[in-house]
């Protein structure tokens, strides 16, 4: 058994598509989803604005908008031109800061600036609207400041009448909401670890195909020994390939492991899982072809379904109830649980017993299917 | 020495018990969906005895050879080696056994030295031992200095002779090899009989099939030919050739379509750009033809008594030629 294992681990070291499978296209996926949720993170809103004005209150406004948004002035001529990319969905809504602006403020009128937006976009357009209705309030607020204290009043008093009679405190739980890359380093690994199954299922089908099982089976080596000695070798691959992106997820998108010890048992869990189904798979199927495509439907189906593409709670009731038949959903759950919820060993042990129990269908399919397997290899 | 049979039936049966056979197959019968592979299949063989198996694709030489390494099971029959049957006890008797199967089975990523440290600890050896018999059996391919390369970069000679030495490093006592030698250059197919021939020297029990009759008349003293599914005939090749095998005499002449009827010529083919006559009585059949070429003034390019080959053999026992 241990030439098996030696050698098949020599075998996988040496095959490059392997290597593109299950290390370089999930660090891909990693890098291109990375990439587009950190934009998202760093400009949660964004509003164009043109200032025709120019003076130091239109500066200043723009100044107040830009700690609360992602403020881009636009030039002030051909600024009508602007209107039509709203009107093509280009962006969603345009700020226009009149000539006048400060005039108007001096003389105590009201400055009308106008926000012109895309109905069709409320989603996008509404938290614009309360940043722009909060900074009204605080120019409304420091009016009524500066005249309580002409009236003789003293700053603190001032402050104190426009003091609301409600205060909300911000208290932080646990819920489902992630970070979006907390649920991204974890999907793509759990994803890409089903594609093993490729590897598993060509591995076998060319033994049996050039004859060198045949021949394995002339020698010392029990048929037994021959189905371990060819999966371990799969498992360690699984843990190599897990510890690889987990470690990419660290070290470059600043990911936090939480803990490693049942973090480590999630990932045995699941390399038993993943090389069990695939073990399964290679002796169900009748040849390369269709291993390919069942691989195929279980990863990928198995990713939409399971909760690796989006956060589970965002997919439909429906949805998600089907991905409880999945093992990506227990391994993506648990994975969650520790990496965003710091869950524990105590924590996450259901979810690695039924990874396991996955694992050992597959394991069990195999066993049953050996001597069939081994009695085609013959011819 | 091996028992001779004419047909599925032995002209003496040895006794299982005795000791001088290390190999006994008795009865093999084998049977695919379709088709029966093997029919009534025996043989015995002695230790040292290089042992050929000739007869077309399809006559059941590799199902035999499958069989006795224990890859397919036989319907029926048994096959013990040293007393000890091979379906029953293969753990017990694989040990014994070097296999070459037909097909180059080599990992073509590995290494030739990956390959047979992987297929010699499959087979048992290891350690410091299995190093020294990996050197030895590369030496005696001819590729030690070949031996860190990738298989994928040899040519099919090499692989071939590799595929050869995985069979050995656990120094089995019979060597079955089928047709080791398909679609190589003379210099790997002559490289690889001096191997045959210096392991059979050493002791090494061969059986190789094949359906080249040259490769079994320079390697093998004993011949069993198959077809169909039985051993039509075996034996030791100058007892096959003696007791199957006739004179025959070639004669060319350009031109000549037809010959006469000759009472003591058995069989008539063409064979080349001549004419091939089997017959018993080479000295007066030939005397007969020399006075017809002079009564005809036939332009005889060539005129010779040919020795019988294993060739006329295989005709004769399975009325078919073997190119056939």
């Amino acid at each position: 058994m241990k030439a098996m294992i030696i050698k098949e681990l020599r075998l996988i070291g040496k095959d490059r598509r392997s290597f593109i499978f299950l290390l370089l296209m999930p660090i891909i996926f990693i890098v291109m989803f990375g990439s587009i949720f950190n934009q998202e993170g760093g400009s949660s809103i964004t509003l164009r604005t043109v200032d025709q004005d120019q003076s130091s209150a239109s500066k200043a406004l723009i100044e107040q908008m830009k700690g609360i948004m992602d403020v881009k002035q636009l030039p002030t001529d051909h600024w009508e031109d602007q209107l039509d990319k709203i009107k093509q969905g280009q962006f969603s809504a345009m700020l226009v800061i009149p000539s006048g602006f400060e005039q108007s403020m001096k003389e105590g009128k009201a400055s009308n600036i106008k926000l012109y937006q895309d109905p069709a976009a409320q989603t996008e357009t509404a938290p614009i609207q309360a940043i722009l209705g909060s900074i009204s309030t605080s120019y409304r607020e420091q009016k009524l400041t500066d005249l309580l204290m002409a009236k003789g009043d003293s700053k603190a008093q001032a402050d104190a009448a426009l003091a609301s009679p409600i205060h909300i405190e911000n208290v932080s739980t646990n819920s489902d909401h992630l970070n979006m890359i907390d649920q991204v380093v974890p999907g793509m690994t759990v994803m890409f670890v089903f594609f093993i199954m490729i590897t598993m299922a060509r591995r076998f089908f060319e033994e049996k195909k050039t004859g060198l099982l045949s021949r394995i089976r002339t020698t010392r080596i029990k048929p037994l020994h021959y189905l371990i000695g060819m999966w371990f070798p799969f498992v360690l691959t699984v843990i190599f390939q897990c510890v690889i992106l987990f470690a990419f997820g660290h070290y470059v998108y600043d990911l936090k492991l939480g803990d490693i010890a049942a973090l480590s048992a999630v990932v045995l869990s699941l390399s038993i899982a993943g090389t069990g189904i695939g073990l399964g798979l290679s002796f169900l199927v009748p040849g390369e072809g269709a291993a390919m495509v069942v691989t195929q439907i279980i990863s990928m189906g198995g990713a939409m379904l399971g909760g690796l593409w989006v956060p589970s709670y965002l997919l439909p009731q429906s949805v998600q109830t089907i991905g409880h038949f999945l093992p990506q959903f227990w391994a993506q759950h648990s994975l969650l649980d520790i990496i965003a919820h710091g869950a524990h060993l105590g924590d996450i042990w259901g979810s690695a017993l039924i990874l396991l129990a996955f694992g050992l269908a597959g394991l069990t399919i195999a066993l049953i299917r050996l001597p069939g397997f081994l009695r085609s290899a013959a011819n | 020495m091996v028992q001779v049979m004419i047909g599925a039936e032995p002209l003496h049966t040895p006794n299982s018990s005795n000791n001088d056979y290390m190999l006994e197959v008795n009865g093999l019968k084998k049977a695919y969906a379709k088709k029966q592979a093997l029919e009534n299949v025996n043989f015995s063989l002695r230790p040292g005895t290089s042992f050929g198996f000739l007869g077309p694709n399809g006559a059941g030489k590799s199902t035999t050879m499958k069989i006795l390494t224990g890859i397919v099971k036989a319907d029926s029959g048994s096959a013990r080696l040293f007393g000890k049957d091979l379906t029953r006890e293969p753990a017990a008797v694989s040990r014994f056994i070097g296999y070459v199967p037909q097909e180059i089975t080599l990992y073509e990523k590995l290494s030739a030295y990956d390959n047979l440290l992987f297929f010699g600890e499959a087979y048992g050896v290891s350690g410091k031992e299995l190093k020294q018999r990996i050197h030895d059996v590369l030496a005696r391919t001819g590729l030690l200095e070949r031996s860190k390369d990738i298989v994928s970069t040899f040519s099919g000679g090499m692989k071939r002779r590799i595929n050869i030495a995985a069979a050995l490093l656990h120094r089995p006592k019979l060597l079955i090899l089928d047709e080791p030698t398909v679609g190589i250059d003379p210099q790997s197919r002559n490289h690889i009989f001096e191997m045959i021939r210096e392991l059979n020297r050493e002791g090494v029990t061969i059986i190789y099939s094949t359906h080249y009759m040259e490769e079994v008349e320079a390697l093998c003293d004993e011949v069993a030919i198959m077809d169909q599914g039985s051993i039509k005939a075996m034996g030791p090749l100058g007892e096959l050739l003696e007791q199957y095998g006739s004179n025959a005499i070639y004669l060319e002449v350009p031109g000549l379509a037809e010959l006469p009827h000759d009472p003591d010529v058995t069989s008539y083919r063409k064979e080349g750009s001549g004419w091939l006559l089997e017959t018993g009585s080479s000295a007066a059949v030939m005397q007969r033809l020399l006075r017809l070429a002079s009564q005809h003034r036939w332009d005889v390019k060539q005129l010779e008594v040919v020795r019988p080959s294993l060739e006329s053999v295989f005709l004769k026992v399975t009325g078919t030629a073997l190119r056939d």
